[in-house]
């Protein structure tokens, strides 16, 4: 076996160019997976991160109308308690089932400002700070000022928002809303900080006020529009799952729906499905650049019939023969796939730091989404590469590899 | 006693709907340590047979006995394992590998009967290699060689595994005459020796002068069958 590796190996400087042209196909097509793979990583583990800050926690607790009618953000159907208990009662409760470490009420709501322009729309969230910035990267995103705090009539908005309504952070904003009562009222904030984010939700649609205040503008009780459970992982909360839907089974909660975040939205399904997909993408790559390694063997058994006629002579059994051709495709394989993962790597390395600008392809795009990705640089990647690279070329390899084992020895000596 | 047994051996090629025979029906016996050229026109048979005997190909009817052993049954693998450990093969275009060194040509023929330890092997081959004149340039490849220089790799990486048969298919039809009488030289002295059993096809009279035995073949046949001292 060392003896044919090194045959093969040296076999492989015979005609220099075919044998470089054949390792540079299979370290683009590995180039393009690694960088693919970062990029799509990068994407889905931004985009299940934003998902899950800002739309599903790791499981959702909410009532299963206010599911049908998420999009109109009724107030008809809240999370007020469970049973006999009180919201904060079955806060506490939740937050002794095992793996759930935080309980996140929010409360939102439809709310306008007129401009002497126009009227501008937008979500407002009544939060509790404490538990937003624990859990969000909203502390980070607050480029001036501070965020919300209990008991206080005041808020904290995007930048684009407080452009739309010509407002800069210590001024006052007067908004209008619908109460639970459905009657339209209005009330008047201070803006206490600005949220400078890439995420459009963040930057132009959403404004945060303590939930208290929200509560009490609204005439609620201590109710919310949804409760957001935490746990350690996030890979973990179809584990969690059960035991929340147990509790909520047991304690006559039977209006509530609790979902984990895989659940909860159907573009992480979407993103899910779209994972899988790009495995066969990569697949279908590595076998195009698999096709130049074929033709390349096909080329060298033609040329070197009568040396495997020789070789069969001298008593190297078909397997043997095989073997040879094989361990050629192979070294080709693994030279170019390391390349490949190297290149993909490096390209990475690069584009993690600077990002991919998609601003102009996201715009008014109802998903959330950042618009600069940052791909993932990860060996994993370029260990995923270099495996597919190696395993597939291998394979196709012995597609003429077995062309060269079938040859009958006296056919093979009479060609020249 | 007979190395070879060939007992009423004929081999018929398919070519498309017709049926085109190259022997019919030889018997020979070739004992050990003979230095024999089977000779004839082109066409006549000559490599066909050489092929039987070298158990490259198998044959339409008759028997073949390799060193009392009957190979009529054996399959591919099997027929490669006698190739492997019994027989030597001189081709008339040398059929070396390129990219490998003269030590190394000869050393791939003894590395598939893996017996020997790497000091064994490098010893043997570096001897052998002195032998045919080549120790100087052991480390050169065939494109570095001239022609009989390359036919001496050849006849030792036939030797190196000490075949009981050596096969040499026209080895001299790519030298000049000075060379072939080298080479034939080496080969006799070879047989000498070591005893080995050759056999060469040939149209070269040259060659023919070398051997003991000279059989002709016509059409699929022996005619004529005769041994010198």
């Amino acid at each position: 076996m060392k003896f044919l590796m090194n045959i093969a190996f040296k076999n492989m400087f015979r005609n220099k160019l075919r044998t470089i042209v054949s390792i540079l196909a299979i370290a683009f097509a590995v180039m393009v997976i690694v960088f693919t793979r970062g990029l799509i990583d990068g994407m889905v583990a931004d985009t299940y991160e934003l998902y899950i800050h800002y739309d599903t926690g790791h499981i959702k607790i909410i009532d299963e109308e206010y599911a049908q009618k998420e999009r109109l953000l009724s107030l008809n159907y809240t999370v007020n308690g469970i049973g006999d208990k009180s919201l904060t009662e079955m806060q506490s409760d939740l937050e002794e089932l095992q793996g759930i470490e935080m309980v996140i009420p929010r409360l939102k709501f439809g709310a306008a400002v007129s401009t002497e322009e126009e009227l501008v729309q937008m979500l407002a969230w009544g939060v509790n700070s404490e538990k937003e910035l624990a859990f969000t990267n909203l502390a980070r995103e607050l480029s001036q000022g501070r965020m919300v705090e209990a008991g206080n009539r005041e808020v904290v908005m995007g930048t684009r928002l407080l452009e739309k309504i010509n407002r800069s952070v210590g001024e006052k904003v007067t908004m209008v809303y619908t109460t639970a009562f459905s009657s339209f009222q209005g009330a008047t904030f201070e803006i206490v900080g600005e949220i400078t984010s890439n995420l459009p939700l963040l930057n132009e649609d959403v404004v945060f006020m303590p939930i208290d205040t929200a509560r009490q503008l609204l005439y609620l009780e201590e109710e919310s529009t949804e409760l957001l459970l935490v746990g350690e992982n996030r890979d973990q909360a179809e584990t969690y799952l059960p035991a929340v839907q147990n509790y909520l089974e047991q304690n006559g909660g039977e209006k509530y729906l609790a979902q984990s975040w895989r659940g909860g939205s159907s573009f992480i399904q979407l993103l899910e499905v779209s994972e899988t997909i790009y495995n066969f993408v990569y697949l279908f790559l590595v076998l195009l650049a698999s096709i130049v390694v074929i033709n390349t063997l096909v080329m060298i058994v033609k040329e070197r019939t009568q040396e495997i006629g020789m070789m069969s002579a001298l008593g190297l059994k078909s397997s043997e023969i095989m073997q040879l051709f094989i361990l050629e495709g192979t070294a080709m394989a693994l030279i170019g796939s390391l390349a490949g993962a190297i290149g993909g790597g490096i390209i990475n390395y690069y584009l993690a730091g600077v990002g991919f600008d998609y601003s102009a392809a996201f715009q008014d795009v109802d998903i959330l989404m950042n618009p600069i990705i940052y791909p993932t640089s990860k060996v994993e990647h370029m260990l995923f590469g270099f495996a597919i690279g190696v395993v597939v070329t291998t394979i196709t390899a012995i597609i003429p590899a077995r062309r060269a084992a079938k040859l009958e020895p006296t056919e093979a000596l009479r060609e020249i | 006693m007979s190395l070879i047994k060939l007992r009423g051996l004929e081999k018929t090629y398919q070519q498309g709907k017709i049926a085109v025979p190259a022997l019919r029906g030889i018997d020979l016996e070739i004992e050990s340590g003979e230095f024999t050229t089977i000779f004839g026109p082109s066409g006549s048979g000559k490599t066909t047979l050489l092929n039987m005997i070298g158990c490259l190909d198998k044959s339409t009817a008759g028997e073949i006995i390799f060193d009392e052993h009957s190979i009529n049954d054996l399959n591919n693998k099997e027929l490669a394992e006698v190739r492997r450990y019994n027989l030597g093969f001189i081709f008339q275009s040398y059929n070396l590998i390129p990219v490998l060194t003269a030590f190394e040509n000869v050393e791939f023929a003894i590395r598939l009967i893996e017996k020997h330890s790497k000091k064994e092997r490098r010893d043997r081959v570096m001897s052998l290699l002195e032998e045919v004149g080549l120790g100087e340039m052991a480390n050169r490849r065939p494109n570095e060689l001239s022609g009989g220089q390359k036919q001496r790799v050849a006849i030792a990486r036939a030797l190196i595994k000490e075949p009981k048969l050596v096969l040499a298919d026209e080895p001299t039809a790519n030298l000049d005459s000075e060379t072939s009488q080298e080479v034939l030289e080496l080969m006799k002295e070879m047989n000498r020796e070591s005893n080995t059993t050759f056999i060469f096809s040939t149209h070269d009279p040259q060659v023919m002068d070398y051997a003991r035995r000279l059989i002709e073949i016509k059409d699929g046949k022996i005619t004529n069958d005769q041994r010198r001292d």
